[in-house]
């Protein structure tokens, strides 16, 4: 706690120089201190609490001034490992709570409680590729390919989707996207052109 | 400790506070990430958090940003700008509908519906007659997707809003009248002209007869239908 002579280690600090600026922070307690040391030396005081108390007013003042810095400062932290995983919890809920639409419910429509298996086929004759673009994986034209059926020309792919309304397209060779002939509506996507629509319900829907 | 409760605080202020800034920054990075153009990307995610600041839904915004990106080859970017600004102002008439029937705070499932809704040619009667028959705010949100979906399959708007305001009405759960647009389909597959699917459905009031579950879009009866929509077509299920 202290050194041996009474003092705090603020105050030794203080004497040290570790807080340079402290005195011209604040020059009255700076005069305190000096008037406590000469009454020291006149052997009209016993020397520490008066000098301790000017010091560590300083250094509070010091401390409040410069609270900010705490926050823009590099800090080091001794952190319990369970309460780091609190803390990780906490920011798992909030994001849960708080994050809008998420990728479960990218619609958000909601009932992003089950997801059920939904088969979609194309008949594409002469395409090399074929890719299924939607709500549901945000509109990549990548991530869902379908694959080539026995059938030359049929392209097929199953996808776990929520219950609710999805919009969607085929992608053919990376370039030309249509519709799906057998989807439950055709909407206008707002630019120009119609998205196709399927609504999924938690009882088994299928597409053909 | 004193230190590990500060960094606790200072974690859970960093996380809770900026969902709306998650979600600008998510799809402005989505963005760039797909090649787009960072000014393209900072208007888009501008729109984005106005519109998270305002209380409305951002998930079909970034949805709607991400797919006009997609089509670029055919979409230029200034059209997905004016789009997402007209899909905002939809949202926020879907909220203000959604708060005049009570449901305050909006879901955002609801107003995200009810903007899809009205993007589709329905009125904002319609949207209010929906949510004031529902009663809960996964019916709401389940009835206007589903009458949205019903006109964009053919059906008349009266027809559709009314078929979910008496499926809502019966009490049915939202994972039946999801299946309408199913039947609808299958009914329309059949060749059975759109009267008779409006007919069928309106005495039916949605879907038919109590039955197992089946494949295909809708449910196999064991009674033959005479009135309300079919079964299923007998596809394979995959997910039964």
């Amino acid at each position: 706690m202290n050194r041996g002579s009474g003092f705090s280690e603020d105050t030794h600090a203080y004497f040290d120089g570790d807080r340079p600026d402290a005195a011209e922070r604040d020059r009255h307690a700076a005069d305190q201190f000096a008037q406590a040391t000469a009454a020291f030396v006149q052997g009209e005081a016993v020397p520490g609490r008066e000098v301790d108390r000017a010091v560590m007013a300083v250094i509070r003042a010091e401390r409040r001034q410069s609270a900010w810095r705490w926050f823009i400062q590099p800090q080091v932290f001794r952190l319990r490992p369970v309460l780091a995983a609190a803390a990780i919890f906490v920011a798992a809920v909030g994001i849960s709570m708080f994050g809008g639409g998420s990728a479960a419910d990218p619609d958000g429509a909601g009932n992003a409680l089950t997801t059920v298996l939904v088969r979609f086929e194309l008949r594409a004759p002469g395409a090399s590729a074929v890719a299924l673009a939607g709500s549901f994986n945000s509109w990549d034209d990548e991530a869902v390919p379908l694959v080539r059926g026995s059938a030359e020309d049929l392209w097929t792919v199953t996808v776990p989707l929520t219950p609710g309304e999805h919009q969607y397209l085929f992608v053919i060779d990376g370039e030309e996207w249509i519709p799906d002939p057998h989807a439950h509506a055709q909407v206008d996507d707002g630019f120009g052109q119609r998205n196709s629509v399927i609504i999924v319900a938690p009882r088994g829907v299928v597409r053909s | 400790m004193r230190s590990t409760i500060v960094l606790l605080a200072g974690f859970a202020i960093t996380v809770a506070a900026p969902a709306v800034a998650l979600q600008q920054a998510d799809v402005r990075a989505e963005l760039i990430t797909r090649g787009a153009p960072q000014g393209f990307a900072d208007r888009v995610a501008t729109i984005v958090a106005a519109a998270g600041e305002a209380g409305l839904p951002t998930a079909p915004l970034s949805s709607k940003a991400l797919e006009g990106w997609a089509k670029r080859g055919r979409v230029p970017p200034e059209r997905v700008l004016v789009v997402l600004g007209d899909l905002a102002n939809r949202l926020e008439a879907g909220r203000d509908i959604t708060v005049e029937a009570g449901l305050d705070p909006p879901p955002g499932s609801v107003v995200a519906a009810a903007a899809e809704a009205l993007g589709r040619g329905m009125t904002a009667e319609d949207v209010a007659a929906i949510l004031d028959a529902a009663p809960t705010r996964d019916v709401a949100a389940t009835g206007l997707t589903v009458a949205a979906s019903l006109a964009a399959q053919g059906l008349d708007r009266a027809a559709a809003v009314r078929a979910v305001r008496e499926a809502s009405g019966e009490g049915r759960p939202p994972e039946e009248v999801l299946e309408f647009p199913s039947a609808v389909a299958n009914l329309l597959a059949q060749g059975v002209p759109m009267a008779d699917v409006a007919r069928r459905i309106l005495e039916g009031g949605g879907l038919p007869l109590p039955s197992t579950p089946g494949v295909g879009g809708g449910r196999p009866s064991t009674v033959p239908a005479t009135k309300g929509l079919p079964p299923g077509r007998g596809r394979r299920p995959i997910n039964p």
